[in-house]
């Protein structure tokens, strides 16, 4: 669990050091007068390992998924509730005793 | 909609809780939550939580609709003395409660009093007239005194008022059903689709009604209900692939002589019958050849 937060924090370090990294190489190349084609190609490296690094953290830090389906074996609807609105107290359970004293304090 | 998870979590606290284990309380809170009806058990660990007095008070605010529910499930088990009570432990807390009211009317109800009960509601329902659990209760009263088109009238006025119940909807459609009042039924089961398009269930019944209905408009569209209903649960539905077999084969034995290029018929009867060999070999493969002689029988008669 710690281990994936801290992957995930690298990874968005990474991402903010890339930006960084861009911005420098822009005024850098504003000094030299030369035009921004693309930031260098140890930028883009940096760009998708911590892509990498982010989305795997997002996707083990939650924990287990929860299925979609609602057909899968989790999800199916197994009974209605019932009425409980409508139920009568006038059935056969009268001729059943339950035999459970119960008082009271 | 009780779903499976909810269930497994159900069998599992009604088995810590019958063998001693804690969860009584957890128990308790998810049947109240799922809306089922086990009476026999809520009374029996409700009263040992309720007549316990260190329980009881570890309960807190909570301890009253423990109260409430404890006594509705002392009702159904009939055991209305210690529903008397409950309930005057509420009354003593609440008073001039309507809700305590309505409990002391469905005690009435219990002990088969319908003149007392009914002028209960009755001056219930001047102080509020738009509580719909009174309504529902009046409705159950009819029912259970056996007036079944007592009920469905008062059923039907309610619904007038509320018309968005699905609840009422699906207990006028169980009415209909009992007195065979086929096409009133169909209606409140399109009622229920229209407001709940994505439940199985409703559409099973909905097509059974209509294959009991008859006639080949009817067994079309319920052949199509039972295919909905295939969609919706992924083909796991039993009595919905057997829902199709049989349309396919009334409906070919209401057209025959008529001309006969009904190929999607054949094809989907033939793609159930498929359906239903695997799910038998998967789940009981002993009645594997009852199945097949069945299913055969019904495509000859085709």
């Amino acid at each position: 669990m710690g281990f994936s937060h801290a992957v995930g924090v690298v990874g968005v370090l990474m991402l903010a050091h890339a930006a960084y990294a861009t911005i420098q190489y822009r005024s850098l190349l504003k000094i030299t007068e030369e035009q921004f084609m693309g930031p260098p190609i140890t930028v883009v490296v940096e760009l998708v390992a911590g892509l990498f690094f982010c989305l795997w953290a997002a996707l083990t830090v939650p924990g287990k998924f929860l299925l979609i389906l609602p057909q899968s074996d989790e999800n199916r609807v197994v009974a209605l509730p019932f009425n409980l609105d409508f139920m009568i107290f006038n059935h056969r359970g009268k001729a059943f005793s339950l035999g459970i004293d119960m008082k009271i304090k | 909609m009780v779903s499976k998870t909810e269930e497994d979590q159900l069998i599992r606290l009604e088995n810590q809780v019958e063998n001693g284990g804690g969860g009584a309380w957890e128990y308790l809170c998810l049947v109240r939550k799922l809306k089922l009806r086990r009476s026999d058990k809520v009374f029996k660990y409700g009263s040992a939580i309720l007549s316990d007095h260190k329980k009881r008070s570890a309960l807190g605010p909570e301890e009253w609709t423990l109260y409430e529910q404890v006594a509705i499930a002392a009702m159904d088990c009939q055991r209305l003395d210690v529903a008397k009570e409950y309930i005057k432990v509420l009354q003593g807390k609440f008073h001039d409660s309507k809700r305590v009211g309505r409990l002391e009317a469905m005690l009435l109800e219990a002990k088969g009093l319908w003149a007392e009960a009914e002028k209960a509601y009755s001056s219930l329902l001047e102080e509020s007239q738009f509580d719909q659990v009174i309504h529902k209760r009046r409705v159950a009263m009819a029912k259970a005194q056996g007036n079944l088109s007592g009920a469905i009238e008062w059923l039907n006025k309610y619904l007038e008022i509320f018309m968005a119940d699905h609840d009422a909807w699906r207990e006028l459609a169980e009415i209909y059903v009992s007195l065979q009042m086929y096409k009133q039924a169909a209606f409140c089961y399109e009622e229920l689709l229209l407001s709940h398009p994505t439940i199985p269930l409703y559409h099973l019944s909905y097509a059974d009604v209509l294959y009991t209905l008859g006639g080949v408009e009817n067994l079309h569209a319920a052949k199509k209900y039972y295919a909905a209903t295939i969609d919706l649960t992924g083909g796991k539905n039993t009595r919905a692939l057997f829902g199709i077999c049989l349309c396919a084969s009334a409906i070919a034995q209401l057209t025959r002589g008529r001309n006969k290029d009904d190929k999607e018929n054949s094809e989907l009867h033939s793609l159930s019958a498929a359906a239903l060999e695997k799910a038998y070999k998967q789940e009981s493969p002993t009645k594997v050849s009852v199945l097949s002689s069945a299913l055969r029988s019904l495509k000859v008669s085709s």
